[in-house]
């Protein structure tokens, strides 16, 4: 037998001799590191939630003319501000974004009134694609758009004119008399539902604004200040337009996260000083009661330090076996956590489980700092004769 | 003062180098270090003769392969380690007897002497231009300073601490790697990890122009996929880190492959047991200093993938090209041209872009480049210590050569000095741009 | 006259202000089975630590195989321990959560490595080969003491000391160790020292020496004892 697998063995003999101390020890740090384990599962899956989800809710960044403005009246005759539709041209805006170096999903919008029947509706330009790509959570009836000339009615739209997919319909914009076909119903639960969606180009034309938009909806992968950064970037390349932030559900997402994450790393705070001491504690009164034992070792021959090996060697076993065990329970709490407060399941981080393995070998060879000293200096005659 | 804080780190290297060679040649100390300060004087005057009579990179390229040299040396001796730890070969006992010679020892020493003293000059010559005869002669002093320190903590070093001449041989060749890597035009590293690239892609060319002809018929565009990965950076930085490290490894392995002494005759188990766990201790100690060495050779490899050299890369401005499709830059204004610098600029037309430098070459003329070469990905050029280095290969282009076609060079465009401005042709730019980005691109990919 | 193992001048050792060795000089030549009889406190076990290297002299010189052991860090007695003395105590002092040939097999790993077959055997020649992996719990107490001779003499020491080896045992355990010390004497021709209370134990060495309050104040040996 090797000297190192011997090491092993009496370290797994010693620890099961004290069987229920070993428990009591494992149960703490597996308890402490589980902890902590859970913490960072928690705040980091979830923060790439918090992530995922403003990216659901869509657009973080709209584009929009600044309105011609036009101040009626003058001195203390102020009639008030008489605006007039205004349009941003799309070439200008594709190459402002592409100056700004944004990481951005976009979305081109064009609003404008056609004519059907005896009523005018409002009727949207936008590109299917984007759409679907930006605003994944719209639910479809029918198909999107596959060729030019089809269209998506918005559900309430859709019931108030008695449209199915399949059906057909004669717009008439100020430029030119389509004939479209109904290829889908749309519902988005918001303003979307009374709308009409054409392709944009088609809306251009029909109405005569080619090359004109009237909105951009823009989706940057960022959080926090840089999207603000984003925005007056953005905004210095666009004199002629309005840029701002859309960003409501993402700040209550992190806002409840701030908290949830801030319990957490208090409760961690308390139970790692406590389960130190209480290892602390435990050691020194182990090593306390095998004081004989130690004389023993070392009147046999053992060094100081080889005598201290052994000790600090069980105490690294224990760190290590409550290191997993902590993963393990670890990722079963971020899973309760995750499933009560936020109710979705948390993300399998396999590399948690070196965190979990650092603290508790930390708390172990922490806590076992005063009695190794005192394994180290533990003066063999004394021990012997049981002083 | 401060290019003498840089020689800092060399000086340690040349430190450990001397404990080494004095333990490793015990019993010999007075020789060994007489002949390993021979050795450092010769590297300084050496190289710094070399540095006044030719240019540059003649020197840089002489103490590079010498360094080189040793690197093979090491792996010469390290497949005989291990071949030799396998018991078989006892006619290698000549080599054991030529080690124990103070021929040997005189002349390992001289040698790790001129290594350690050229590095230490490049190093000078790199970091300022004058007064390196003067800065010269300082580092000689604190050379032999540290020599001296190094014998005093020698002798105070434990009996256990032993090195055997692979191990010794490895660490030295080590230390002197790690202190060459600081320095950009003497980094071992990434050359070989470029030559391991350009091996495998040659390989592949070649074997696919022989066996495949033609190959475009019969292999589908996923296996071309599949071959295109040898062709990546990767394949280099992997191969050539398992050349890097393997002479090493394959020293700490034969002296952990080495015999255990014999005690079945001894009938007392108690000293059976002494003797053996002593043969254990001791192999432990000696396979330490080529661990050691391998820790120093990681660290060498660090440091040439992320050099503490900052590169001179600005940002691309933007430019834009007349009604005639000229692009005409002003030398002087905002951006001095001809302050020897890389100026980058980006032009882009229509869907189409390029990006371009312009540079004044040490020959005091303009020139005007793609940030691009002919063979590699167009990942660009930053500048330092008097040469520019393409991103993707980490190939060093010396500045004189810069405007000049062919390899990794940037590719040259022509262009008209008008009075106290720059023109470029937008078009042909865009169109250089395009086939050499497009012809990098379908090797890198894989296809012909 | 053979060499001798054990040599000191003025050995010295003080607790504080009690002086328990008073300056002694003795010599012990290499082989030869010494007892140290006294009452408790004459310092019989301050002489057995001292030259064993548990503890260190106050004053005086000591030399053990010779080796001085005042030169010797506490480390470095450790090393001397392992590789020179093998104790015998009272108190058996097993690892208790440890078998027998465990329990020797420690004793190999502080002096070098652990070989459970050479254990096995040496637990075999002091008549344990029936209980090699009982606990100490579940050995008497001559038994427990025959494990801690197999643990004593494992690394081949050169001077076994033994502190009241025989005090808790009775007539029959006391009678067989001492057996068997005499027989592993003869084949690994160790020295011994011995302290013990009984007349019967102390008349199996060579030479019995008298401590009384620290001070040496009769001395015999057998070879007397026979001429008279």
């Amino acid at each position: 037998m090797n000297r190192r697998r011997w090491l092993l063995h009496i370290i797994l003999r010693a620890l099961a001799h004290r069987r229920g101390r070993t428990i009591l020890l494992l149960a703490v740090l597996a308890m402490a590191s589980s902890l902590a384990t859970a913490l960072g599962i928690v705040s980091s899956s979830m923060e790439k939630r918090v992530a995922e989800e403003v990216r659901k809710y869509g657009a973080n960044l709209i584009v929009l003319p600044a309105l011609a403005r036009l101040d009626v009246g003058s001195g203390g005759l102020n009639f008030g501000v008489v605006s007039e539709p205004a349009y941003l041209l799309q070439r200008q805006v594709e190459s402002a974004l592409e100056q700004s170096g944004l990481k951005a999903e976009r979305s081109f919008h064009l609003t404008g009134a056609l004519h059907y029947k005896d009523a005018d509706l409002m009727v949207e330009g936008v590109n299917f694609s984007d759409i679907r790509r930006l605003f994944p959570w719209w639910q479809l009836k029918g198909n999107w758009p596959t060729a030019s000339g089809e269209i998506v009615v918005g559900n309430d739209l859709a019931t108030q004119m008695k449209l199915k997919p399949g059906d057909t319909m004669e717009l008439v914009g100020k430029a030119q008399k389509m004939r479209l076909r109904v290829s889908g119903t749309v519902s988005s639960g918001g303003e979307e539902d009374g709308l009409l969606f054409l392709a944009l180009p088609e809306l251009q034309q029909a109405i005569g604004l080619e090359g004109q938009i009237s909105l951009v909806r823009l989706m940057v992968t960022a959080g926090g200040d840089s999207l603000k950064k984003s925005a007056s970037a953005l905004q210095l390349l666009l004199p002629a337009a309005k840029v701002s932030e859309v960003r409501q559900t993402a700040r209550t997402s992190e806002g409840l996260l701030a908290k949830v994450k801030l319990l957490m790393l208090m409760v961690t705070a308390v139970v790692l000083i406590s389960a130190g001491s209480s290892v602390a504690g435990t050691m020194s009164t182990t090593v306390l009661e095998r004081s004989k034992e130690i004389g023993l070792m070392k009147a046999v021959g053992g060094t100081r330090w080889e005598v201290m090996l052994i000790f600090c060697g069980e105490a690294a076993m224990l760190g290590i076996v409550g290191g997993v065990a902590g993963y393990i329970f670890g990722v079963v709490v971020a899973q309760f956590i995750t499933k009560t407060v936020f109710s979705a399941s948390a993300e399998f981080i396999p590399w948690f489980v070196f965190v979990s393995l650092g603290v508790s070998l930390f708390l172990a060879l922490l806590g076992s700092i005063g009695p190794m000293i005192s394994v180290f200096k533990l003066d063999p005659v004394r021990s012997l004769r049981g002083e | 003062m401060a290019t003498l804080l840089k020689l800092i780190p060399h000086l340690f290297a040349w430190f450990g180098i001397v404990l080494i060679m004095l333990r490793g040649f015990s019993g010999r100390r007075s020789s060994v270090m007489l002949a390993g300060m021979i050795g450092f004087v010769i590297g300084v005057t050496g190289t710094f003769i070399l540095f006044r009579s030719y240019p540059g990179s003649v020197t840089f390229g002489v103490v590079k392969s010498v360094l080189g040299m040793s690197f093979i040396l090491l792996w010469g001796c390290s497949v005989v380690a291990i071949y030799r730890s396998t018991d078989r070969a006892k006619v290698m006992s000549w080599g054991k007897r030529l080690i124990k010679t103070p021929s040997t020892a005189i002349i390992a020493s001289c040698l790790a002497g001129v290594g350690a003293g050229a590095v230490c000059t490049c190093r000078l010559s790199a970091a300022t231009t004058d007064g390196v005869a003067m800065a010269s002669v300082l580092l000689l002093l604190a050379a032999g300073a540290v020599a001296y320190i190094a014998l005093a903590f020698e002798k105070r070093m434990p009996e256990a601490f032993k090195v055997s001449p692979a191990g010794m041989l490895a660490i030295v060749t080590a230390l002197l790697l790690f202190s060459a890597s600081s320095i950009l035009r003497l980094d071992l590293f990434s050359p070989l990890s470029m030559k391991v690239m350009k091996g495998v892609h040659d390989f592949v060319h070649q074997f696919m122009e022989s066996i495949l002809i033609p190959d475009h018929l019969f292999v589908r565009s996923y296996i071309w996929k599949t071959i295109g990965l040898l062709f990546s950076k990767e394949v280099g930085f992997w191969g050539g880190m398992v050349i890097w490290f393997t002479p090493a490894i394959l020293i700490v392995l034969a002296i952990q492959f080495e015999r255990l002494p014999a005690v079945a005759h001894i009938r007392q188990g108690a000293q059976r047991r002494r003797v053996l766990v002593d043969a254990i201790r001791a192999r432990r100690y000696r396979a330490l200093i080529p661990v050691f060495a391998l820790l120093l050779l990681a660290a060498a490899t660090y440091q040439s993938c992320f050099p503490s050299v900052e590169y001179w890369d600005p940002k691309p401005l933007p430019v834009t090209a007349g009604s005639s499709g000229e692009i005409i830059i002003p030398k002087k204004g905002e951006i001095n041209l001809e302050d020897g610098k890389l100026h980058k600029y980006i032009f882009r037309q229509g869907v189409k872009e390029a990006r371009f430098f312009v540079l004044m070459t040490p020959a005091g003329e303009l020139t005007v480049d793609l940030d691009a070469c002919a063979i590699c990905k167009p990942d660009g050029y930053g500048q330092a210590e008097g040469s520019v280095i393409c991103y993707y290969c980490k190939t060093l282009i010396p500045l004189e050569t810069v405007g000049k076609p062919g390899g990794c060079n940037p590719v040259p465009i022509p262009f008209t000095e008008n009075g106290d401005s720059v023109v470029v042709d937008g078009l042909t730019l865009i169109n250089s741009w395009s086939a050499t980005v497009q012809a990098t691109a379908r090797v890198k990919e894989g296809g012909k | 006259m053979a060499e001798l193992i054990i040599e000191t001048t003025n050995l010295t050792r003080n607790y504080g202000d009690i002086c328990a060795l008073k300056p002694l000089d003795l010599q012990v030549p290499e082989g030869e089975w010494l007892t140290v009889m006294g009452h408790s406190g004459s310092g019989k076990s301050t002489l057995m630590n001292l030259v064993g290297g548990l503890d260190r002299p106050s004053a005086g010189s000591l030399q053990v195989g010779g080796k001085d052991l005042l030169a010797f860090t506490e480390d470095g007695l450790a090393r001397f321990r392992r590789e020179f003395v093998g104790i015998i105590f009272q108190q058996h002092h097993l690892v208790p959560y440890l078998t027998a040939v465990e329990n020797v097999m420690l004793a190999q790993y502080f002096h070098s490595v652990p070989d459970e077959a050479e254990a096995r055997s040496s637990l075999e020649r002091v008549g344990l080969g029936h209980r090699l992996k009982n606990r100490p719990g579940e050995l008497s107490g001559g038994e427990q003491q025959r494990v801690c001779i197999a643990r004593a003499i494992i690394n081949s020491p050169k001077l076994l000391l033994g502190d009241e080896p025989t005090g808790n045992l009775d007539q029959k355990s006391t009678l067989m160790v001492m057996e068997l010390l005499k027989e592993l004497r003869a084949e690994e021709k160790f020295t011994v020292i011995m302290v013990t209370h009984n007349q019967e134990v102390a008349a199996w060495g060579d030479r019995t020496i008298y401590l009384n309050d620290g001070m040496l104040v009769r001395e015999e040996s057998r070879l007397k004892v026979a001429e008279v």
